[in-house]
């Protein structure tokens, strides 16, 4: 019986207490809609500027959406880290082709250095250089110097 | 997904309210509406593909955070929380009648005559003037259960505690006000 009214009570404070609560919600309402204009303007260019992003947004999803149904007619994966690998692939290839042409470069100049050199060591010696004093101070130099 | 004029419906139902409750947070307006304006932007570019229903509780918790986001960037969070603990001990009022306050709210305020017209914008301004005086917890409690009309439960998921804490929240918000208005004459 005691239990009763004690609930009964409770019941009837949170009761009171929500009537109290929404009437101060309706004047705090009331003095909401008495914004001055100012405020109501940079509200509206503020929730314009909002619905322009959430369009922009839904566009892109939408764009990216297009992109990937496109890779998968192709048979490639949805998603976007092979979006992100692809986007590098290029980069990665442009690198590589810079890397074998120097390698190339530096083979064709070996090579044609050696070519010289076989030329140079395999001709005739020139009648002039036996007259050449170097070539005679050469000759009385010991072999192991 | 909301459509645009989903979105764009339910940002012009909030945006005035949602303002007035920045301003009680932070007390600047310049602050409040930049405030409310990255609020509506962070819902916008984030959340553009949810449901029309699931906005209004979206929308409460980005702008808790963007109002706490502004009070950790102005670095005065330690004086929120010390007017917090001053007003935590307030909530028991033993016998007081909150039913004497509530027919003030609901009786002569309804009448519109030029000097009742002026007198109730000073009530409604005194009513503010308290709700923001709030603690800040019991404020965000009181204000998204009985005027956003969130239930206990979506209350206590946006405010990030328990159903049992916003009851306690609101029951003391409700008790210190009725008091207050009652202490400023607002009663039958």
């Amino acid at each position: 019986m005691k239990h009763d009214d004690r609930s009964y009570r409770a019941a009837a404070r949170e009761a009171s207490e929500a009537r109290f609560a929404r009437s101060v919600a309706a004047c705090l309402s009331e003095s909401a809609e008495r914004v001055s204009p100012d405020v109501a303007e940079r509200l509206r260019f503020g929730r314009e500027k909002a619905l322009e992003l959430a369009r922009r947004a839904r566009g892109d999803a939408q764009g990216l959406g297009v992109t990937a149904s496109g890779a998968a007619i192709a048979g490639f994966s949805q998603s976007r880290w092979w979006l992100r690998f692809a986007s590098v692939l290029p980069l990665v290839a442009l690198v590589g082709g810079l890397v074998l042409i120097q390698n190339w470069q530096n083979r064709t100049q070996i090579s044609v250095a050696a070519e010289i050199d076989e030329a140079l060591l395999g001709d005739d010696l020139p009648l002039n250089a036996y007259r050449d004093p170097g070539f005679s101070e050469f000759l009385k130099a010991p072999p192991n110097e | 997904m909301a459509t645009d004029k989903e979105l764009s419906d339910f940002l012009k139902s909030v945006e005035k309210r949602a303002w007035k409750r920045a301003v009680y947070a932070v007390r600047d307006d310049d602050a409040a509406l930049d405030i409310v304006q990255d609020t509506m932007i962070r819902l916008s570019e984030k959340y553009a593909d949810r449901p029309a229903a699931e906005l209004p509780l979206l929308f409460q918790r980005i702008l808790s955070n963007a109002t706490m986001d502004w009070f950790r960037r102005q670095k005065v969070k330690n004086q929120v929380v010390r007017n917090f603990s001053e007003y935590e001990g307030a909530g028991d009022d033993g016998d007081f009648d909150i039913l004497e306050t509530l027919e003030a709210l609901g009786g002569p305020l309804q009448s519109e005559s030029a000097a009742e017209s002026v007198s109730r914008a000073q009530i409604l301004q005194t009513i503010e003037a308290e709700v923001a005086l709030l603690p800040a917890r019991q404020r965000e409690a009181f204000l998204l259960r009985y005027w956003e009309e969130l239930d206990v439960a979506e209350t206590a998921a946006s405010m990030g505690c328990s159903e049992g804490s916003v009851k306690t929240h609101c029951s003391r918000a409700v008790h210190a006000l009725a008091k207050a208005l009652k202490a400023k004459g607002i009663t039958t």
